[in-house]
């Protein structure tokens, strides 16, 4: 019955397919398939680290949290790591190793905590069960930023999670958090107020009933940042959180701000804080050896008190209480217990977490705004981690040489460019360095080899000659009639497609220069709202004064001008005006007012006028620095007079950026803090694009027009790709109720490139991948085939099969790699391998036809193979070169086929102990392949096939045709063989018993 | 008009029974689920019957196409014979005690590490398939929910089976399977790598075109690679036969000529 049952409910799901096939398989990874993001860093300089976390009894283990890539698990003592939750929200706030079960139970909170203005938002808790495999969210949706997790060593189940929560705006998702029942349910059991959390929070390693939190009064808007008041505090519980009381004893009067805690784990009287106080002499480091009951300033050097708010954690040497070292711009130890202290050694600036090693305290780690570094001893020399692709990237560009390269700024580590492709993969030292500081924009010249770049706040503008090695600061400056230039931290910059040397700058006004940046023209008014309240950059800090530029308020943060008229420029601010003019700048009009459900004065981030549409534009907006993380993207037809909203329930993240395809208006890219969402119906519907697509911040898109390839600078896993994102564009209904539909494939060019690349190095360090330069068959099937047999060949235009190739069996995009080469010639049976006899040989330029079998249907398809443009063959020298290689190819064969035989013959002869005959053909043999010796340096002398097969290889392995050296070679080989064949023969017709040896035919043998 | 009613009231009937059918579904267990698996594949007393399978298979590497033997046999021999230019290279050959292989340069054999053979003889007793009997076994097995893979919905299964040892260190054995929700036959299976470069990242191997081999089915296509990387490997299999007639000296470790 049960089976009738099953037989019967298999028949419904079998039916229900074709009807709901269409719905969804324009969503998501049923759609995608095989297309799929690669990665290409770079590592060189990594990127933010938030938070380390020690294995507690395996020290090859090592755990980093990231601001903006995710958790990443070392093996290896921290020499490689690999990515563990790229399916998640990257930015990392801290991770738990359970000390109780410490290869399986790992906690990570999202949502880094150092909160500086660039910061992204966390979404919770995780737990994995697996030591990292899957991994289960345990709720803390709003909580923005887990400071600290904490399981009670004696008891998996008791868990203690501390929240510094909402960085802009009030929420009660704050303060100390515990689970009894291992993260199932929580009570809060500290909390302040709305603005407080708990910044840090430590468990006496001896007593887990004794806890120490500290609270934080914070906050951050778009132009101010404030840290301390009178709720800032430092509490201790001595009953596992049900009471708490501030120790204070012996701390400064008056408002206090960020505070750290640390026990020192060999002894759990001695503690140390970092206290931001109101005066500056008592600031500093404080040291209580009574477990809290009072507390002796130490130190305030700047080392320890410099910005509180991004450096405030506090480590102990887990067997020493007197060594202690601080985060900071540098980092500091001290060995004194705390009176005095050096800087770590040189190593990338602004360490936010360190650790000692479990068994030696000599080895340590630091995380910084530029990765994880080793030292081995004791923090002198610092040792960068080098595979940790973590760059943060506010925005990308690309140029159009081949292979195109990428161009971009990132946090804190200035400005690059590197190639989308490179001999052995993209490493570190394919990137250039084009500019200081925090970099942002970069832009290449349309037509000349110059790259425009930036530093934060347009402190400098960049335009670098790249050919003559010359650098020249262009930023617009204060003119005459014209108030002070308010530019934003991350400041923009354009240029045209119409004017190559044009070149547009934004503060509150429009800078337009049409001579590379040497002189400008201011062409708006303010184009802000100009609101004073929101300019405040020089009393932002709080406490502690942060005058750094960030929070430069009220100016221009994105410029476009349309590709299909130089006077449309649209101009969008970080105080909500999206504005146009249509006349070059003489009249603006703001359209912020015509867009429906849009909240006041929130960052218009990117402004993409499209390339269909004088009038349509797309535009984005980011309220996040108001408190509101929901996605915001519109599109106008008419300049801007309407705009609809483009965005459905399906985007999670708010958004920085969106790309139109240049071939299909209704396919869209969209660029949120959780990642890649793309749409094939004008933004009807989204699906998140997850293949290899970590969920990272993704800050810019670029479409490269020749490739296809959507170009991604994401802020936390550097720069991602998708290849060739034409297939997207056939998406429709009609297609996707086909069973199978071959995408248009794009010509492929033969590659003949061959160039050298050292491998040093790469044993631990980030290679970006190469795209593939195989010819690419796609085609979506509307279900998955795994029953039956399913064969995809390539035939030539005589129908003769040339290849069989492994096709994809997913449903959705398909995407089957051919190599366009035959197969291997057989080579003759030696006693080793002959090298030159595993190359394939190349086949011709021409039209070939797919053939997809599956079940009893075949469905076909061609693809065109092309030769390089660039190369110098004519037609004759390709046709010379190819039955040239093909007669090699054959001769190789023949001679395979030759030795099968005579080998067969010889063992007969043997059997029938026909010693004279034996020896002859043994005399011939050696002379034919190689009977001796190995494949390394035990080998023995080349004979004819060697011979044979290395010329063969080094023909078909050449971009170019024969040379005269070669062709005399292989008369020398033609002539050797033919003078083999006729001894062969001779010895051949005095054999009676060949037709007992029941030999294959030749083609046979050569199947 | 007809038609269309006709066409609302069968979608609406449709309806119904994909609620009903989703409700089956979110019902099963891990062992629903394997017993239907080895009901769709032949049967599970069938499936115990094979003594062994050779599999002839093609992988193309670089246009260079790779003639493979595989071996495996119920007692946990098992064997990967190449064909290269004629000669035959034996590969992760394992006899019950001994795990070996050619070495390419000298084509002579070589036993592998002490650490690899000991996690080898692990699986001897996971023949033809690790689930059968897996409580006696004393493996842990669970169903982690759905997860879609090549583009399909799946059952996501995890396996946990004798522990090995890596490096020195104790670890876990565990894959995670994914049994597709229509058929119920595992297309894809995912484990960590433990060593060697690729150590921490995942290998992902995929399975399809099951096809039938003397009233069992088996999947004649896989492909090998990591995890959400493109360039999987293909394994094309063009024959499977049950039961084959090997002789157990072609597992032995031969000795030196």
């Amino acid at each position: 019955m049960k089976k009738v049952l099953f037989i019967s409910l298999n028949l419904i799901l079998l039916a229900c397919i074709p009807l709901y096939a269409q719905k969804q398989n324009t969503k998501g990874k049923q759609l995608f398939g095989d297309l799929s993001a690669r990665h290409i860093g770079p590592a060189l300089m990594s990127g933010r680290i938030n938070d380390l976390e020690n294995h507690p009894t395996n020290n090859r283990i090592i755990y980093a949290g990231t601001a903006g890539g995710g958790v990443w698990k070392s093996n290896d003592g921290g020499v490689t790591f690999n990515p563990i939750f790229d399916k998640y929200c990257q930015s990392i706030g801290a991770l738990e190793i359970d000390p109780g079960n410490p290869d399986n139970i790992i906690y990570v909170g999202t949502g880094e905590t150092w909160t500086r203005n660039s910061v992204s938002i966390g979404d919770g808790l995780y737990k994995s069960v697996d030591g990292g495999v899957t991994w289960n969210k345990l709720g803390f949706d709003k909580s923005e930023r887990i400071a600290n997790i904490i399981v009670n060593p004696k008891n998996s189940k008791e868990i203690y999670v501390g929240v510094l929560g909402a960085l802009w705006g009030d929420s009660q998702e704050r303060g100390v958090f515990k689970s009894t029942d291992g993260g199932i349910t929580w009570s809060k059991i500290l909390y302040t107020n709305k603005k407080t959390g708990c910044a840090d929070l430590a468990m006496d390693p001896k007593n887990p009933n004794v806890l120490y939190a500290s609270m934080w009064e914070f906050r951050r808007t778009g132009w101010s940042f404030e840290s301390g008041g009178d709720h800032s505090a430092l509490y201790k519980s001595v009953d596992g959180g049900a009471t708490w009381n501030k120790i204070h004893n012996g701390f400064p009067e008056g408002k206090l701000g960020r505070l750290a805690i640390a026990v020192a784990p060999s002894n759990p009287n001695v503690l140390y804080t970092v206290i931001e106080a109101e005066k500056n002499e008592r600031k500093g480091l404080y040291r209580s050896n009574d477990a809290g009951a009072s507390w002796q300033q130490l130190n305030n050097d700047f080392g320890i008190t410099v910005r509180p708010f991004y450096f405030s954690r506090i480590v102990v040497d887990p067997k020493n209480e007197d060594v202690v070292v601080k985060a900071g711009l540098s980092g500091s130890i001290s060995r004194d217990g705390g009176k005095t202290f050096k800087n770590l050694g040189n190593m990338h600036s602004d360490i936010h977490d360190i650790t000692f090693d479990i068994n030696d305290s000599d080895r340590m780690y630091a995380g910084t705004d530029g990765g994880v570094y080793r030292s081995l001893n004791g923090g002198t020399t610092m040792e960068i981690v080098e595979n940790l692709p973590l760059s943060q990237f506010y925005h990308i560009s690309v140029d159009n040489a081949e292979p195109y390269n990428i161009y971009g700024g990132l946090q804190d580590n200035g400005s690059w460019y590197g190639p989308s492709s490179s001999s052995g993969g993209i490493q570190a030292r394919d990137w250039n360095s084009v500019g200081y500081g925090d970099g942002f924009r970069v832009l290449k010249h349309p037509t000349k080899n110059i790259i425009y770049s930036e530093m934060q706040g347009a402190d400098n503008v960049w335009r670098y000659d790249v050919d003559n090695k010359r650098v020249k600061t262009i930023e617009p400056l204060p003119q005459k009639g014209y108030p002070k230039l308010r530019f934003n931290w991350n400041a923009p910059m354009a240029i045209s497609t119409h004017q190559p040397d044009r070149f547009y700058m934004g503060s509150q006004f429009l800078h337009k220069s049409e001579d590379m940046g040497n002189t400008w023209e201011i062409i708006s008014p303010d184009l802000t709202t100009n609101n004073p309240l929101k300019q405040n950059q020089e009393h932002s800090g709080g406490l502690s004064k942060d005058n750094s530029g960030a929070e430069n308020h009220t100016t221009i943060f994105t410029i476009a001008e349309s590709t299909l008229d130089e006077h449309i420029i649209w101009v969008g601010t970080d105080d909500g005006n999206v504005q146009i003019t249509k006349d070059g700048g003489k009249t603006w009009e703001n359209t912020s007012q015509n867009i429906p459900n849009l909240p006041e004065g929130i960052w218009t981030y990117h402004i993409e006028p499209s390339v269909f549409n004088k009038g349509t534009a797309y535009v984005v907006f980011d309220g996040h620095t108001m408190n509101d993380m929901k996605p915001y993207a519109y599109k106008t037809t008419d300049f801007g007079k309407t705009w609809t909203n483009i965005i459905t329930d399906d985007v999670i993240g708010f958004v920085r950026n969106i790309q139109e395809d240049y071939v299909n208006p209704d396919l869209l890219f969209l660029g949120t803090e959780f990642g890649l969402y793309i749409t094939i119906n004008g933004g009807e519907s989204w699906s998140k694009f997850t293949n290899n697509m970590p969920a990272v911040a993704v800050h810019f898109i670029d479409l490269q027009k020749k490739t296809n390839d959507l170009v991604m600078g994401t802020h936390g896993r550097g720069v991602i790709i998708i290849d060739d994102i034409s297939p997207l564009r056939e998406i429709n209904k009609e297609m996707l109720a086909k069973k199978v539909h071959f995408f248009k494939p794009k010509p492929t060019i033969i590659n003949e490139e061959g160039s050298f690349s050292g491998s040093f190095g790469r044993e631990t360090q980030f290679i970006g991948s190469n795209p593939t330069k195989s010819a690419q068959i796609k085609y979506h099937l509307n279900r998955r085939h795994t029953f039956g047999k399913m064969t995809l060949e390539i035939q030539d235009e005589k129908g003769t099969t040339i290849s069989k190739l492994g096709p994809g069996k997913s449903k959705g995009i398909n995407i089957v790699n051919w190599n366009y080469r035959l197969k291997q010639p057989k080579v003759a049976k030696g006693k080793t391998f002959s090298f030159g006899g595993f190359t394939s040989p190349l086949v011709k330029a021409g039209t070939y036809t797919v053939v997809l079998k599956k079940g009893k249907d075949t469905y076909t398809s061609k693809i065109d193979l092309i030769y390089d443009p660039n190369s110098k063959l004519t037609s004759s020298d390709r046709a010379f070169k190819h039955n040239t290689i093909m007669k090699m190819y054959n001769m190789s064969e023949a001679l395979a086929y030759m030795v099968y035989e005579l080998d067969a013959i010889t063992k007969k002869a043997i059997e029938l102990k026909k010693q004279k005959l034996v020896n002859k053909l043994m005399g011939l043999k050696e002379t034919l392949v190689i009977t001796s010796g190995d494949n390394y340096v035990g080998s023995a002398e080349p004979q004819l096939r060697e011979k044979m097969t290395d010329l063969y290889s080094k023909i078909a392995s050449s971009y170019d045709k024969p040379s005269d050296a070669e062709l005399e070679n292989l008369s020398i080989i033609e002539e050797r063989f033919e003078n083999a064949q006729k001894t062969y023969s001779k010895i051949k017709k005095k054999i009676s018993f060949l037709e007992d040896l029941n030999l294959k035919s030749v083609e046979e043998f050569l199947e | 008009m007809v038609v269309n009613i006709k066409y609302k009231k069968m979608k609406k009937l449709l309806l119904v029974a994909a609620i009903l059918l989703s409700h089956t579904i979110n019902a099963q267990t891990v062992d629903e689920i394997l017993t239907t698996y080895y009901e769709n594949i032949g049967g599970l007393e069938n499936l115990k019957k094979v003594k062994g399978v050779k599999m002839t298979a093609k992988v193309n590497q670089q246009g260079m196409e790779i003639p493979l033997e595989i071996y495996q046999m119920s007692d946990g021999k098992q064997m990967t014979v190449i064909s290269f230019q004629g000669k035959e290279i034996k590969q992760g050959v394992f006899d019950g005690e001994t795990l070996w292989s050619h070495n390419f340069m000298t084509m002579k054999a070589e036993k592998s590490d002490a650490e690899a053979t000991e996690n080898m003889k692990l699986n001897s007793n996971d023949f033809p398939d690790s689930f059968i009997d897996y409580k006696e076994k004393g493996y842990t097995v669970e169903l982690l929910g759905k997860e879609t893979i090549d583009g399909t919905e799946t059952f996501k299964i995890k396996i946990i089976k004798e522990p090995i040892t890596v490096d020195g260190k104790k670890e876990d054995d565990t894959s995670y399977y994914f049994f597709d929700t229509e058929n119920f036959v595992p297309i894809a299976i995912q484990s960590q790598i433990k060593s060697g470069p690729s150590k921490g990242m995942t290998q992902e191997i995929t399975m399809s075109d099951y096809q039938e081999v003397e009233g069992l089915y088996f999947p004649f296509s896989m492909t090998q690679g990591l995890k959400d990387q493109p360039q999987k490997q293909p394994i094309t299999i063009t024959e499977i036969k049950l039961n084959p007639e090997v002789n157990d000296t072609l597992f032995a470790f031969p000795t030196e000529e």
